[in-house]
C-alpha cells in the first residue's frame, strides 16, 4: 500500500517536469531559426560599426588616429564658432545685431533671467557645469569662449 | 532688489530649469520648463522685499514638487514621444 502510494507520488512529480523538459526543448527548436535570421543583422551591425572605426585625418594634428565617441579636438576657432551658434539659436537675441564682443545686457537687451539661460545652454553644448559665481560674470560671447578655453586647457 | 536677494532668485531659477529638464516625459518637461520661464519673468518687477520672501518660498516649494514628481515620472517612463526624436 504504500509502496504504491510512494509509486503514484513519484509518478505526479515526474509528469510535469518531463512536460516541462519537452516544452523547454521546443522552445530551443523555436529560438534557434529565430537566432539564425538576426545573425545577417548583427553582422551589418558590425560592418557598420567598423566603418566608423576607419582612422580619419585630422588637419590639426596630422597623424592617423581613431575617432571613438570622441569629438575632434577643441580650438579657439572651434569654441568660438560653437560659442556664436548656440547665441544664434537663442530666440531673444537678433542674429544680426550680435557681435563676439557685445554686451549681453548692455548691446543686446538681455536681463539676468536670460544670461541664466544662455549659460546654460552653453554648459549643455560644452558638457561641463559652469558654477555660479563665474556664470554671472561671463557676459559677452568673448568671455564665454575666454572661459570655456580655460577650463578645457585649450591654448593658441 | 537687495543683491543677496536677487543672487538667491537667480540660483532658484538656475536650479528649478536644471531640474525640470529632467523630466522624462516630452509634456511634462516642456511644460515645467515653460511654467518657470513665464513665472520668472512675470515677477520680475517685484520690489517689494516681502512680497519677494513669499514668492521665493513658494519656488521653493515649487522646486521640490518638480523634483518629487521627476522621481515619479522616472519610475514610469513610457516610449519616446514623436516629436522627440
Amino acid at each position: 500500500m504504500a509502496a504504491r502510494v510512494l509509486q503514484q507520488c513519484v509518478r505526479t512529480l515526474a509528469r510535469p517536469s518531463l512536460r516541462l523538459s519537452t516544452g523547454s526543448l521546443a522552445v530551443r527548436a523555436a529560438v534557434a531559426p529565430s537566432a539564425f535570421v538576426h545573425r545577417p543583422l548583427s553582422f551589418s551591425a558590425d560592418s557598420r560599426r567598423t566603418r566608423w572605426l576607419v582612422p580619419t585625418r585630422i588637419p590639426s594634428v596630422g597623424v592617423l588616429c581613431r575617432q571613438y565617441g570622441d569629438l575632434p579636438p577643441l580650438t579657439l576657432e572651434t569654441i568660438k564658432e560653437r560659442v556664436m551658434y548656440v547665441l544664434k539659436l537663442y530666440d531673444k537675441i537678433n542674429p544680426e545685431k550680435l557681435d563676439t564682443c557685445s554686451h549681453f545686457m548692455k548691446d543686446l537687451g538681455l536681463d539676468s533671467l536670460d544670461q541664466v539661460e544662455i549659460i546654460m545652454a552653453m554648459e549643455d553644448e560644452f558638457g561641463f557645469e559652469i558654477p555660479d559665481a563665474e556664470a554671472e560674470k561671463l557676459m559677452s560671447p568673448e568671455e564665454i569662449v575666454q572661459y570655456i578655453a580655460d577650463k578645457k586647457d585649450v591654448y593658441e | 532688489m537687495a543683491a543677496s536677494a536677487r543672487a538667491q532668485v537667480i540660483s532658484l531659477y538656475r536650479v528649478m530649469l536644471t531640474e525640470s529638464k529632467k523630466f522624462p516625459s516630452y509634456n511634462f518637461r516642456t511644460y515645467a520648463v515653460r511654467r518657470v520661464r513665464d513665472a520668472f519673468r512675470a515677477n520680475r518687477t517685484v520690489e517689494d522685499p516681502k512680497a519677494v520672501e513669499r514668492l521665493m518660498v513658494e519656488g521653493q516649494q515649487t522646486l521640490e514638487l518638480i523634483k518629487r514628481q521627476v522621481t515619479i515620472g522616472k519610475m514610469y517612463e513610457t516610449q519616446k514621444n514623436v516629436v522627440e526624436d
